[in-house]
């Protein structure tokens, strides 16, 4: 313990002292003269950097950290020890200056860490290096039971959140219905378009409208909404063309020109492959009653899945319920879905509108985000809605959930960081290869599997009602696999694809990326 | 884009001759102020006064002064080179120093190398090979922005 300590100690505060003395440097510029009175005049500039100051306290610390762990351990141990610093200086690199690693320079790593361990290793630091693999374990083993616990942990919360507001919604779905307005913006069309726009147009909500916003009127999901007129002809139904971009995010525009044309206080945005049930509107009006709650957003379900792709998309939304869920009773939701995002014309104005969302990535999210900042709680509406997944291929299936993965880790690193502890596949693989037996390996495969499938099951089937989990649930271990690895390719992807173009992504802003002239 | 060639060459020149300088200064000035320190024998910490002692003749020593020196403009390369190059870069390429260490003590002094410590040596600098062959910055450097 005291050994990795020290250790610990001695590697964060050089790596951080390090990246302190290179954020400082950044700031004083690039030298580009090399004569002494040059040379002299960069280092007062730097000398007046806080961030060099705060450098030179932290790699003096960690100086003193070293020549501790020397007068404890020989320098055969100490010196390969150290050399995780090159790890954790790669890694603070990446996150902290915005370096782009290659995985050149990552191959690099690897091979100057293991080269330094092995060039000051002899045979004594052999215990020290025993002592080490068997720390590394117990980690790993309490790491395996951390994600264990965190499944049982999203069963409990789904049961929980399912039991209690399925029993408020039979006593009492209030008759609090102020007027609303639905904003719907369109783009191409989803498998079930019709249904799922019709299903909105059969609300049993005494006084709302529905405003759909499209690009131009040759966008595949007009003709729709022009049935949607005929065929309902009692609700006031409203079509906007507008062919202006407002910014990268084409969703966010079209919502910009929906509230400005919207009649009521009350705004309800869905996803266009969204489909609901007819008391969906008074569930989640009721909701409102309570004048701290600033937005209601709500878990979804699959109402099939035709491909493979839509099959794993599904349970990947369930894996997801469950961590909101798990949110949710932890510190409240500070999100919000694109399934529903319901809040109040007041609620927007006090974060904006939409406009400062603009060209965010991850709108929905972010808007929720805002509204918990101000203070306000952001609740689940009591039933899922249904969604039509697309049938896609396992590829489109692994390149969207790369690219939410990607968005999620510049909008919120510390949660994306915090995914490595729901990786349970992983780390129960990791705990069988280490454990003493075979017999104690087997035990931790099959602990996994046991948890993850019933925790699977009550959030999906019981709680979701999701048919295609109450049918398929077998394959969670599956997209578990997929979803660790895609884990890991995120922190080495910087670009997405977006509706046919690339972009990069600075603080969850999406930036276009442009190609050179003449560099095809 | 000659223009970009020539002035990414002379990015890596300047990286290069900089990063060569901060090496030899660091290892050099670590060697003198070995032998500097081994030079005056071991400081006794035993009272208040031999201890003012030690320190006394530290500081006075020439071949310390010079070691010292050497250090200090270690320094200054190294916050030069970071003002326009990679943390990860100048971090991993400055990493020669653990496999030069040994191998002119065997070079030179003829010490042996045991065979872990050789194959050590030999992935060090095929990591250092491979560092060299990515870029030495990656960011975007203060005047690239405000140009923008």
């Amino acid at each position: 313990m005291r050994t990795a300590l020290i250790l610990g100690f001695v590697v964060l505060t050089g790596t951080c002292g390090e990246i302190s003395l290179t954020h400082a440097m950044k700031r004083v510029g690039e030298v580009r003269e090399f004569s002494p009175a040059a040379i002299g005049w960069v280092l007062l500039r730097a000398f007046r950097e806080v961030w060099l100051w705060i450098a030179v306290g932290l790699m003096a610390a960690s100086f003193y950290g070293f020549l501790t762990m020397l007068s404890w351990y020989p320098v055969s141990f100490v010196v390969p020890a150290t050399s995780l610093a090159y790890v954790a200086g790669a890694l603070g690199a990446k996150f902290l200056l915005r370096e782009r690693l290659s995985a050149t320079r990552w191959a690099g790593v690897a091979f100057i860490s293991l080269g330094v361990a092995l060039a000051w290793t002899d045979l004594p630091t052999l215990q020290h290096l025993k002592n080490l693999f068997t720390v590394s374990r117990d980690l790993i083993f309490a790491a395996a039971l951390a994600s264990l616990a965190f499944y049982l942990f999203s069963g409990w919360a789904a049961w929980r959140f399912f039991k209690n507001s399925r029993s408020r919604v039979a006593e009492n779905v209030a008759d609090f219905t102020p007027p609303l307005s639905i904003l719907k913006p369109l783009r191409g069309l989803d498998r079930g378009a019709y249904e799922n726009f019709a299903s909105f147009c059969r609300q049993q909500y005494p006084q709302y409208e529905i405003l759909f916003a499209a690009s131009d009127e040759a966008d595949p999901a007009v003709p729709l909404v022009r049935g949607l007129l005929r065929d309902f002809p009692d609700i006031p139904i409203r079509l906007l063309i507008d062919p202006e971009r407002k910014g990268t995010n084409d969703k966010v525009g079209k919502l910009c020109l929906l509230v400005q044309e919207a009649r009521y206080p009350l705004l309800v945005i869905t996803d266009s492959d969204v489909r609901v049930a007819p008391d969906y509107l008074r569930k989640v009006a009721a909701i409102f009653q309570d004048p701290q709650v600033g937005a209601v957003t709500a878990l979804y379900r699959a109402l099939e899945a035709p491909s493979f792709g839509a099959v794993m998309d599904t349970m990947g939304s369930l894996s997801f319920s469950g961590s909101a869920l798990v949110a949710r009773a932890v510190e409240g939701i500070k999100f919000t879905m694109g399934s529903t995002i319901a809040l109040t014309r007041e609620r927007l104005a006090e974060i904006g509108g939409f406009a400062p969302l603009l060209d965010m990535h991850s709108d929905d999210y972010e808007l929720g985000r805002r509204i918990a900042e101000k203070g306000y709680r952001v609740e689940l509406a009591p039933e899922p809605v249904e969604m039509e997944f697309p049938s896609e291929s396992l590829g489109d299936y692994l390149r969207h959930e790369l690219r939410w993965l990607v968005g999620l880790r510049h909008i919120r690193p510390g949660g994306h960081f915090g995914l490595l502890m729901t990786q349970g596949i992983a780390w129960a693989a990791a705990a069988a290869i280490l454990a003493p037996s075979w017999k104690a390996g087997l035990a931790w495969l099959f602990a996994y599997l046991i948890i993850r499938l019933v925790s699977g099951y009550v959030i999906g089937a019981w709680g979701l009602r999701d048919p295609v989990v109450r049918r398929q649930v077998w394959l969670l271990p599956l997209h578990d696999i997929f979803w660790f690895f895609l884990w890991l390719a995120s922190f080495a992807v910087n670009r997405i694809e977006w509706r046919g173009l690339v972009f990069t992504l600075e603080k969850g802003r999406m930036i276009p990326v442009t190609t050179r002239p003449g560099s095809a | 884009m000659e223009q970009i060639v020539s002035s990414t060459r002379a990015l890596k020149l300047k990286t290069y001759i900089v990063l060569f300088l901060m090496i030899a200064l660091g290892s050099v000035g670590n060697t003198i102020l070995d032998k500097g320190m081994k030079g005056l024998g071991p400081i006794d910490f035993s009272t208040r006064a031999t201890i003012w002692q030690g320190a006394f003749h530290t500081f006075t020593s020439g071949t310390v002064w010079v070691g010292i020196c050497c250090m200090l403009l270690f320094m200054v390369c190294h916050m030069l080179v970071l003002s326009w190059a990679d943390y990860s870069f100048v971090m991993l390429f400055s990493a020669i120093t653990y496999a030069l260490v040994p191998l002119l003590g065997y070079l030179w002094l003829r010490e042996y190398v045991p065979m872990a410590r050789r194959v050590g040596i030999v992935l060090i600098v095929f990591g250092v090979f491979l560092v060299s062959r990515t870029p030495p910055r990656t960011t975007p450097s203060i005047s690239d922005h405000s140009a923008n």
